[in-house]
């Protein structure tokens, strides 16, 4: 089964984010991200870029209509996101709580129903 | 493999190609039989050694492969195009080993005219120009681009396609479009070096780092137009902006801006070359845009420390660059030179300008020279927050990570 697993936080939990702490945190991730690649589980892992660059589309007599995101009066928004593939549920949630950022934040796992890449 | 047989491999894939093509005609056919060729030659080289006249051998083994894939062709149609094997095997042959200089020349920079089609957009123009100039093979562009080979592929096939469609013969271009080709081309190379220039680190690439490949292309194509102000110019540019590469970022891969950078760690010889030549083509006249991004970037590259920079020079520099060429980055870059030169206010009067122009105010290049000018201004906390706004708009991980550590110091100094 597939599972996505994503991190949420809002602008004052980064900028409370001592900004010599990142060199550590970025290894621990990496350690984290290359752990689980090894076992062949971690599918891909994606760090969004800041919601000031978010923007929200829709589509209006066909073309699209571009406003400023996240989604409306959203105050905490993804982080970042990982795609799993697991044995077992119980699998998916012993390595979300192995996430470096585990013991800070949240971390929200959903099983992934349908897919369409290639490479999935 | 074998780093000699590589580079030389890759020397001759534009001359071997242009000479199959200016031969045979058919674009997208040729380029398949070089490619083949050049693997033969990778495989066979290193093991058996190294041939007489390389360039003959592969042109020989090219105009094999491409006998045998219309031979085949013809098999399955049973019909028609018999033009290309109705040419005696023996005349392929021993045309092949005629070295021309003065063909080889003209091949080369028709290919490079070639595949800078105005009918391709720019992506498609860089990869084209990759593969076949360059000799990268598909999957190496693809991973150097950060998109799946898949899809790296079909821009290429659709790119061949349009110029078989366009039936382009392979020749320079008419006076009256050389000037506006040679732009194109140069306009690729410039971007082929940013793309390797801008990537944190060649270290991911299977390619061969992206700029040294824009270099080795543009050293080509200055070979073959010394006379050429422009291609003299870029040439010089991307020597003197590489040079400062091994002190761009620190050992966390964190970016280091130009003024904190560690001169030491700059490369010498590149920016004693890149001077020369930009030394010798700035007085020759007829002065553009690349020429005057050189001349910027030698003044940079000169000053032994940050302080001894020449601002008033690059200032002049500028506003040259502007009339020649205006966008408003150079504007922004002007704006950082007025501040160096008249004082920070100045500096933040020009940018107050380009605030209105509501894309240009949101742009995280004009929110960081902002906050750099009020830093120097002393308002710390409207630096901090302008160093805040422009870590948020950035996509680019080590600059996001730099600027947020700007706004955080500046804040913790907040009283």
């Amino acid at each position: 089964m597939k599972y996505v697993a994503m991190i949420y936080g809002n602008q004052a939990k980064w900028d409370s984010f001592p900004a010599e702490a990142w060199p550590e945190a970025i290894a621990r991730q990496e350690a984290f991200n290359a752990k689980y690649r090894e076992t062949g589980e971690l599918l891909g892992a994606y760090g969004l870029a800041d919601a000031a660059n978010a923007k929200l589309v829709r589509r209006e007599g066909g073309a699209p209509a571009v406003t400023d995101g996240p989604y409306l009066e959203t105050k905490e928004y993804i982080a970042s996101f990982y795609l799993f593939d697991c044995e077992s549920e119980e699998r998916a949630q012993q390595i979300a709580a192995d996430m470096p950022f585990a013991d800070v934040e949240p971390v929200e796992l959903w099983p992934v129903l349908h897919g369409s890449a290639a490479d999935m | 493999m074998d780093h000699g047989v590589e580079d030389l491999l890759r020397e001759l894939a534009p001359q071997v190609l242009g000479a199959l093509v200016r031969r045979y005609g058919v674009f997208d056919a040729c380029e398949d039989a070089v490619q083949e060729s050049l693997l033969a030659a990778a495989l066979q080289w290193p093991a058996e050694g190294m041939p007489d006249s390389p360039r003959g051998w592969l042109i020989t083994v090219a105009s094999r492969k491409l006998v045998d894939q219309v031979r085949s062709e013809q098999a399955r149609r049973r019909r028609e195009d018999r033009i290309a094997l109705a040419t005696p095997q023996a005349e392929l042959l021993s045309r092949a080993a005629d070295a021309d200089p003065g063909t080889d020349r003209d091949d080369s920079l028709a290919l490079l005219f070639l595949c800078c089609h105005p009918a391709l957009s720019a992506p498609s123009r860089i990869a084209l120009t990759l593969r076949a100039v360059g000799g990268l093979t598909t999957a190496q562009i693809a991973a150097a681009f950060l998109v799946p080979e898949a899809t790296m592929a079909q821009r290429i096939s659709r790119a061949k396609q349009t110029i078989k469609t366009s039936g382009t013969p392979l020749r320079m271009p008419e006076a009256a479009d050389h000037a506006e080709r040679l732009g194109a081309v140069l306009h690729v190379l410039y971007l082929i070096f940013n793309e390797g220039y801008t990537a944190t680190d060649g270290a991911d690439l299977t390619a061969p780092a992206l700029s040294a490949e824009a270099i080795r292309l543009t050293r080509m194509l200055h070979r073959l137009l010394p006379d050429d102000g422009e291609a003299a110019g870029l040439l010089a540019l991307m020597l003197l902006t590489d040079a400062r590469r091994p002190a761009r970022t620190g050992p966390d891969g964190d970016l280091v801006p130009l003024a904190e950078q560690e001169r030491g760690r700059w490369d010498r010889r590149l920016i004693a070359e890149g001077i020369e030549l930009i030394s010798q083509t700035l007085p020759r006249g007829q002065v553009g845009p690349y020429q005057l991004q050189a001349a910027i970037a030698a003044v940079h590259d000169e000053a032994e420390h940050v302080d001894a920079t020449d601002w008033p020079q690059i200032l002049v520099l500028y506003g040259l660059l502007e009339q020649v060429a205006p966008n408003p980055m150079v504007t922004l870059n002007r704006a950082v030179a007025v501040a160096m030169v008249h004082g920070p206010a100045a500096g933040l009067a020009l940018l107050a300008d380009l605030e209105s122009d509501r894309r240009m105010a949101r742009h995280h290049r004009l929110l960081s020279t902002r906050a750099h000018l009020l830093e120097l201004l002393g308002e710390h906390d409207g630096a901090a927050d302008a160093y805040r706004d422009a870590a948020r708009r950035t996509t680019s991980a080590p600059e996001r990570r730099h600027l947020a550590s700007r706004s955080a110091r500046l804040a913790a100094g907040r009283s």
